[in-house]
């Protein structure tokens, strides 16, 4: 924590009141800026979980599915599935867009696949199973990316805000703390030199008079 | 020293106003969002905030066609800077209904009170449906 005083040109009342005043923003400003990276920290946390989680859910899905696949092969032929992973949508859509978060701009990704009405009838059911195993892979992976990158921004405002409340927290707050004392305890002193100067001016008086 | 503290301050000064930039202009109801095709309203920084499909539709599925038109999107959690704690609330009627949903709560008066630990299971669920602002007293 920082020991130092604001250097003050003139230590005076009204300087006292500025310094009250600008500690009084400092610490307001702490506070909004403390519960700003309370919210983005938590927010850092719950979307590295999720990516973790997702990032094992999409190994142990492609796992799955290449297992699927393989069971599809032995029933079907390989030009089927071929025919079958070009005919199978209608279109597939990645919708990119933005969000906010916390004062952070994050990415949002979604996806959406319209499907040919039949484009799934008279097919092997191992087949189907692949391929809706691989689409809910393409989902995850998706979310996956926007999440990951979400990390990324919300990281580096994390560390941003970090900073700047560790300036307030142990800089400046504490120069202002150090900065008030000083000029109270200045106060004091000269308060006490006019208390003393009184009475030796009034002892003096005294004397005079009697003499 | 004391030009350091004037930086100090004016980055600080920056810093409120960058918390709430990115609040929206005007707010749309949920039905009005559902019939769009990319869900979004816009922001004060002028970008756009876009909402995830699925939430919408799950938001739907727990409030109603009828209060669906009544719950204004995004949902703004007041974070209360005045209290020592980081608190949240949500002053409006009809998103404090979807939110005691999302969270479980069976009794709840207005302002709902949300404290971080809830923050995740909201996130979860209607993360782009959620935008914090900051008050200050």
């Amino acid at each position: 924590m920082s020991q130092q005083v604001i250097r003050i040109v003139r230590p005076t009342k009204i300087e006292l009141i500025r310094l009250r005043r600008r500690l009084a923003i400092a610490r307001r400003l702490h506070k909004v800026l403390k519960d700003r990276l309370v919210i983005l920290t938590q927010e850092f946390i719950s979307l590295i979980k999720d990516a973790l989680s997702l990032r094992k859910e999409i190994h142990k899905g492609l796992d799955l599915c290449d297992e699927k696949l393989a069971k599809a092969l032995s029933v079907s032929t390989l030009r089927e599935v071929e025919v079958l992973a070009t005919t199978l949508y209608e279109s597939f859509q990645v919708i990119v867009g933005s969000r906010v978060s916390a004062g952070v701009r994050v990415p949002l990704l979604d996806i959406e696949f319209s499907e040919y009405s039949n484009a799934l009838t008279k097919k092997p059911l191992s087949l189907i199973d692949a391929a809706r195993c691989y689409r809910s892979i393409i989902e995850k992976i998706a979310k996956l990316t926007e999440i990951e990158y979400s990390i990324y921004r919300i990281g580096a405002e994390v560390s941003r805000v970090k900073r700047r409340v560790n300036a307030l927290e142990y800089i400046l707050i504490p120069r202002l703390i150090n900065t008030i004392k000083f000029l109270e305890m200045k106060f004091e002193e000269r308060e006490r030199e006019d208390k003393i100067r009184l009475k030796k001016v009034k002892e003096l008086l005294l004397r005079r008079a009697g003499g | 020293m004391l030009e350091d503290e004037k930086l100090l301050e004016r980055y600080l000064s920056e810093e409120l106003k960058v918390v709430n930039r990115s609040l929206p202009i005007k707010r749309k109801t949920l039905s009005e969002l559902l019939r769009e095709e990319y869900p979004h309203v816009l922001t004060r920084d002028g970008g756009i905030h876009m909402f995830r499909k699925s939430e919408l539709r799950l938001a739907y599925e727990l409030l109603g066609s009828e209060l669906a038109s009544k719950l204004y999107l995004p949902i703004i959690l007041e974070v209360k800077t005045e209290f020592k704690e980081t608190v949240m609330c949500v002053n409006d009627a009809v998103a404090a209904k979807l939110v005691a949903k999302i969270l479980g709560l069976k009794y709840y008066e207005l302002p709902l009170y949300i404290y971080p630990k809830q923050l995740s299971v909201l996130r979860r669920s209607i993360g782009t449906l959620i935008h914090y602002a900051f008050t200050f007293s």
